[in-house]
């Protein structure tokens, strides 16, 4: 019932190298490796219902279930009350993962591009999730949805999860709506919403389509994944660009063009944090070069700022 | 060194594309593949100094290489011989055409067409041969080509000079056709039989208007060789119309003159007036105020290429007039259409009787009221008094005399003279005295004097009445009552005639008898002339003749027997033959043309072709006197230019007009062709250009490895 302290697990030093942990093929085992250490832990469920723990009261009102209604409270009182309890149900997560061109990007020396690392990240997640009994789902999506995988706990569920991240990149470009809207249709329970993508795409559209994940309950976190020559430009001789989704050309001098990306990027990366914090979702940015466990870490992290919220909440009934 | 074709040098611009590549198109050397371009905004490419010396070895290849090609399409050879001269050239037949109809009279297009013919011969060389046709309707050689085993014509062009300077425009029509053909023909047989190496070739210089003829064309196959050179002369003003007299309907000639307006297709004006008009000789004799005297004028409008037909009548003025005049266009070879008069007749007629001018029981009176009144005719009555008015028959002499008191020996031998030259003298005795008088003419005729006749000596007066029983139809004063219409004289009665006898032999025709066999008519021939004589006279004392309807046109055909008659035959167009025929009178005929010559027919011929002018021609058989119109061919006004490509429907080969230095120029470049084909220089440059583009390939991968590594 208790979640680790993961700010005090993200401040330590000895992380898995990602360099030497994408050397492991089997993203399953990498995966495994990244949790290992983590336990099976319980979440607080945003859904009430039978449960050991009293969360509220409630007035009755005519159609309730008569079997919740505190007949002791009735008793001394001579007030209809219903007990209210916190349910402990499992977790149910979705894992959306971009597997565009733009994702097939790594700079040197990386060895591996950012859509191996979202890979991991995913499948790190899905690992972890299914050790504590949790359902997870997957939908891979380029400009169209690639794979789609409800969310299960079941066995084999976590294979079948593996192979289909292990699919190749396709697609021209990124439509970020497109596998909010599948979600949102199917999902039809409160769960957790896990965005792995580069984002770079319009960040318009995406305003309406997280808004209404949020009023169907979701709780959705995105991980923004980057190469870090993606944040800071460094590249020296001018040459010519090409863009890996649409296959354009560019002739650029990085040393005049730096200043302007930069300026740009930023304004983009303003832009989405300002949507997200409006919306109350998560954004946390991963650079490929930087440690797996983090993701986990941050993942926690929003699910434990969450579980304040509800406790707070809670104090405050 | 030459090139075949320089038009290809042009390619050499080419070159400026690889330097331009060089210098401008500096493609980046690396390519960066990136996520996505939304952040980045293109730079321009930068020129540093740098870049425009770069691969001079390369850049030089592909200059190389380019140029090699370029060259070698442009056909380059080594030039063995000299330049060529004018006698280097294969001589040719020219035959030059030159178009004489009439369309040629418009403006200044025979001058033009000289200028052409003369600039034709200036371009001749020695070994050419030339000759020179004139066509018009027919094709004429004024100059042929050097007949095989003749001695050369010293200085042909010159030759050719001269009679071109006498050669005039005609009035005939246009068959370009037939002239082509004759020509083409003669072209290609002499070049086959001579084995000649000169090309024949045929110069036409005309005006090719549209009412040309070509259909001589259509059935002969141009030789594949003989090419024709077709060479326009226009005029600057273009319009042109002609009128045409219809052939009216029968017995309203006067009446109803239709007149045909052709507007020719490329005029420019649409506006011209018609009028009827005639040549009038001043009596005065000054030949200068000659001149047409305008009718009526009517106004007409007729847009190009359209027809118009319109009435124009003769009006009391016009009745002499003897052509149409068109005017309001820039052309007047066409603009007059001769139409043949009715003749106005000027004749003398003398009496000699006893009965006065006013006598209704006389003759004289019944005459002039019947030569009165005639449209065609204009005769004096006037007694015959003076001896002067029987001089020999003239224009103003007296063509006729008729008699009817008894004839003195004087004037018996001054109208026996009168006959002789030509006059018609008829006796009409209205006594004995008179009757005897007539054996005077007539020897083999005798005046039966009967004494047991009561009334008078020799008058036979019957109680009923004679008619005219047996009548020569043949005779020229019958002709006119031959039809079975006009044959009943069964009206007209005969109270009193004398009786005349025919003694044997008798040279002497009768005419007419009276139904029981009397004499009533009876002619001789004296000389030039005849004499006539009537036994019964036309006053109402004698016979209903003269109150009858034959009296009129029986005067009239004596007067024709007289004055000749005014016979008119079919208008034809210049350049065909009239036949004219006399049915009274053989003999020679003499045509008189408009311009006042006389042609003489033989004997035996009876159809006159020399009708080389519009105008009226007259010709003459003994007395008798035929009238024709002759006038241009109506496809001679024509004059919208014809399509030269329907030459070339019909097979014609229509070649170009060269100069000689364009005739050598070509020479010049059948032998580049000959020598470059055999050279073939271009084949080694190109196998040089390949080589060079396997250098480059090879020194560019190179320099592309060196700059990746």
């Amino acid at each position: 019932m208790k979640l680790d302290a993961p700010t005090t697990a993200r401040s330590r030093a000895s992380y898995i190298d990602p360099a030497a942990l994408m050397r492991i093929k089997n993203l399953e085992l990498r995966a495994k490796l990244v949790v290992d250490g983590f336990l099976s832990g319980l979440h607080r469920s945003p859904y009430h219902g039978f449960s050991v723990e009293f969360t509220e009261y409630r007035q009755y009102s005519p159609g309730d279930d008569l079997r919740f209604l505190d007949w002791r409270l009735f008793a001394r009182s001579d007030r209809f009350y219903l007990k209210r309890f916190e349910d402990e149900t499992n977790l149910r997560c979705y894992l959306l993962v971009d597997l565009s061109r733009s994702m097939g990007f790594h700079s040197k020396p990386l060895e591996y591009d950012k859509a191996e690392y979202a890979k991991t990240v995913a499948a790190t997640i899905a690992y972890f999730l299914t050790l504590q009994r949790d359902a997870v789902g997957l939908i891979t999506f380029d400009q169209a949805i690639r794979e789609y995988l409800p969310a299960r706990y079941r066995t084999g569920h976590l294979h079948r999860l593996m192979i289909c991240l292990e699919h190749e990149l396709a697609g021209t470009a990124t439509d970020l709506g497109l596998p909010l809207e599948q979600v949102a249709r199917t999902a039809r329970k409160r769960g957790v919403i896990v965005l792995l993508s580069d984002m770079l795409a319009p960040v318009e559209m995406l305003e309406t389509k997280l808004g209404y994940l949020r009023s169907q309950g979701h709780e959705v976190v995105v991980i923004r994944i980057l190469d870090p020559a993606e944040v800071s430009f460094q590249f020296q001789e001018e040459s010519m660009f090409f863009d890996l989704e649409s296959g354009r050309e560019l002739y650029v001098d990085p040393q005049a063009a730096r200043a302007g990306y930069q300026e740009r990027f930023t304004d983009h990366a303003r832009a989405l944090a300002r949507v997200c914090s409006g919306l109350g979702v998560d954004v946390y940015d991963l650079t490929t070069d930087g440690p797996l466990d983090l993701a986990l870490f941050d993942l926690l992290n929003s699910r434990m700022r969450r579980g304040r919220q509800v406790a707070r909440r809670r104090r405050v009934s | 060194m030459g090139v075949l074709v320089p038009l290809y040098l042009a390619g050499l611009t080419a070159l400026s594309l690889p330097l331009i590549l060089h210098l401008v198109r500096r493609t980046p050397r690396g390519r960066q593949e990136f996520s996505s371009l939304m952040f980045l905004s293109p730079t321009p490419p930068r020129l540093t100094r740098r870049s425009r010396l770069d691969q001079i070895l390369l850049l030089l290849l592909r200059l190389a290489a380019l140029a090699l090609v370029t060259l070698a399409f442009c056909r380059p050879f080594l030039r063995e011989a000299a330049s060529l001269s004018f006698a280097d050239l294969t001589g040719k037949r020219l035959a030059i055409l030159i178009d004489t109809s009439a369309s040629m009279k418009r403006g200044d297009l025979w001058q033009q067409a000289i200028k052409a013919a003369e600039k034709q011969l200036e371009d001749l060389n020695p070994q050419d041969d030339v000759a020179l046709f004139a066509f018009s309707d027919r094709l004429r050689t004024i100059i042929d080509f050097q007949k095989e085993g003749a001695a050369p014509i010293p200085d042909k062009p010159q030759v050719v000079r001269n009679r071109l300077k006498a050669l005039q425009p005609d009035w005939s029509s246009t068959d370009l056709g037939t002239a082509l053909v004759a020509v083409a023909g003669e072209l290609d047989t002499a070049s086959d039989v001579r084995q000649s190496p000169l090309e024949p070739q045929i110069v036409v210089i005309s005006d090719f208007q549209g009412g040309s003829r070509i259909e001589a064309l259509q059935s002969f196959e141009w030789p594949e060789r003989v090419p024709v050179v077709t060479l326009r002369v226009s005029p600057t003003n273009t319009t042109n119309a002609h009128a045409q007299v219809l052939p009216a309907e029968e017995g309203n000639e006067l009446a109803d003159v239709r007149v045909r307006v052709v507007n020719a297709a490329d005029s420019r004006g649409d506006q011209f007036t018609v009028e009827w008009s005639e040549f009038v000789v001043p009596s005065s004799g000054d030949k200068a105020t000659n001149r047409l005297k305008a009718e009526r004028r009517t106004d007409v409008y007729v847009p190009p290429g359209q027809t118009r037909i319109i009435r124009l009548p003769r009006g009391p003025d016009s009745l002499q007039a003897d052509r149409v005049v068109l005017r309001g266009d820039d052309h007047d070879f066409d603009n007059t259409f001769f139409v043949v008069p009715p003749r106005k007749l000027e004749a003398t007629l003398l009496y000699a009787g006893r009965d006065a001018a006013e006598d209704p029981e006389g003759l004289q009176l019944y005459l002039r009221l019947a030569v009165a009144n005639d449209p065609l005719r204009q005769i004096e009555v006037r007694p015959l008094d003076t001896m002067k008015s029987l001089t020999a028959p003239g224009d103003s002499a007296p063509k006729m005399i008729v008699v009817s008191q008894a004839v003195s020996e004087e004037l018996r031998t001054m109208l026996t003279k009168f006959v002789e030259q030509g006059g018609v003298l008829l006796l009409v005795p209205d006594g004995d005295e008179a009757a005897t008088s007539v054996s005077s003419f007539f020897d083999d005729v005798e005046f039966a004097r009967a004494a047991a006749d009561p009334v008078g000596e020799g008058e036979s007066r019957s109680e009923k009445y004679l008619l005219l029983g047996e009548i020569d139809f043949t005779h020229p004063l019958f002709t006119p009552f031959a039809g079975p219409r006009y044959s009943d004289f069964t009206k007209i009665h005969f109270w009193k005639h004398r009786t005349m006898t025919l003694k044997s032999p008798a040279t002497t025709r009768i005419v007419a008898r009276f139904d029981n066999g009397d004499l009533a008519l009876f002619e001789r021939s004296v000389g030039k002339g005849r004499v006539l004589a009537l036994t019964s006279g036309w006053q109402p004392a004698d016979s209903q003749l003269a109150l009858s309807s034959k009296f009129v046109p029986l005067v009239g055909a004596l007067l024709d027997l007289a004055c000749g008659g005014t016979e008119v035959a079919e208008s034809v167009a210049v350049g065909q033959s009239v036949t004219l025929q006399s049915s009274t009178q053989p003999g020679p005929i003499v045509v008189h043309t408009p311009d006042g010559r006389a042609v003489r027919l033989d004997a035996d011929l009876s159809t006159f072709s020399e009708t080389d002018q519009p105008g009226i021609y007259r010709a003459k058989v003994g007395s008798t006197e035929t009238r024709f119109a002759v006038n241009l061919l109506a496809t001679e006004s024509l004059t919208a230019p014809l399509d030269l490509e329907q030459l070339e429907q019909r097979g014609v080969r229509i070649g170009t007009e060269l100069t000689r230095t364009q005739r050598i120029d070509r020479v010049r470049q059948q032998r580049d062709t000959e020598l470059e084909s055999r050279q073939k220089v271009w084949r080694w440059l190109i196998v040089v250009a390949i080589g060079l583009l396997v250098l480059e390939t090879w020194w560019a991968g190179r320099a592309e490895r060196k700059i990746t590594s």
